[in-house]
């Protein structure tokens, strides 16, 4: 596992073993890949009725125009980093450090469709470790959202192993949980 | 934190990403994307419709499989030659006159 440096000191992305780029780039080239996300919607057809699409042609065209926004968003240089994610957790209001993220809604057709995940070092610096896309409310519901949590927890557990974290505030979050 | 950053870079993949070149380009390109993402999503839709395969539509328009597979991603520019024979063999309309006017012949 390595890294890849986004935007100057702020956002990095994780580029795993055997993966010629980082996460990042994987997503914006895979929901931009209309053969590939054909051949996921109709095996997710049913998850569909939630956000009111009746059609795999409509829920393809939404996807790549939040895919289209969601590279606008990377790519500006203005974008405010720590607007861009919350708590993974609906639950907490102020992230600790090493805290689980999730890409906010913008001005996305489907808020929750596109989502990418990343870990908070601290204010402004987050690592993007994967995404998805999020068609059931728990991360757990399907298989392809459920291993996008076991990857936050294997690049957590790579920066403690590898002292990139610091090791007391890695203590601190371990114990708050 | 600066020891963070410091660790990270230690940490850094081998060779720069592309992500911002990739996406710099598909951005400054939209126009064209979304006309080859339309044709995808057409011909992908139809081919369901009809039950055919990727290999079958090869066969029927006698494109070389790899060129197949790059239409039916949408990342392409497709040319006019391409779309002629998808429409022919499907039975389809493919593109916008607008688009039409723009495609290499």
């Amino acid at each position: 596992m390595t890294f890849d440096e986004i935007i100057d000191k702020k956002l990095w992305s994780v580029r795993y073993e055997g993966n010629f780029d980082n996460e990042l780039y994987r997503l914006l080239d895979e929901w931009g890949d209309v053969e590939l996300l054909y051949n996921f919607f109709p095996q997710h057809i049913n998850d569909l009725s939630y956000f009111k699409v009746s059609s795999i042609d409509d829920a393809i065209q939404d996807t790549l125009d939040d895919r289209d926004e969601l590279e606008r968003v990377f790519l500006d240089s203005t974008t405010n980093i720590e607007e861009l994610f919350r708590p993974l957790d609906n639950r907490v209001v102020r992230p600790n450090e090493m805290e689980k993220m999730k890409s906010r809604p913008e001005k996305r057709r489907h808020p929750s469709w596109l989502r990418v995940y990343a870990i908070r070092l601290s204010d402004g610096k987050y690592i993007i470790t994967g995404g998805a896309i999020k068609l059931t409310k728990e991360m757990r519901d399907r298989e392809h959202t459920r291993q996008e949590l076991v990857k936050i927890d294997k690049v957590r557990n790579f920066l403690k192993d590898n002292q990139i974290f610091d090791d007391d505030s890695f203590v601190e979050y371990l114990e708050a949980i | 934190m600066d020891r963070v950053l410091e660790k990270l870079r230690e940490h850094a993949s081998p060779t720069p990403s592309r992500w911002r070149e990739v996406a710099e380009y598909r951005q400054a390109n939209l126009d064209w994307l979304k006309e080859a993402r339309e044709i995808a999503i057409k011909i992908l839709s139809k081919m369901r419709i009809d039950g055919i395969t990727r290999g079958q539509l090869a066969e029927m328009t006698g494109i070389n499989p790899d060129c197949i597979s790059q239409v039916l991603k949408g990342k392409e520019k497709v040319s006019a030659e391409t779309v002629e024979k998808i429409e022919n063999a499907l039975e389809i309309n493919l593109i916008t006159q607008e688009y039409s006017d723009r495609l290499i012949y």
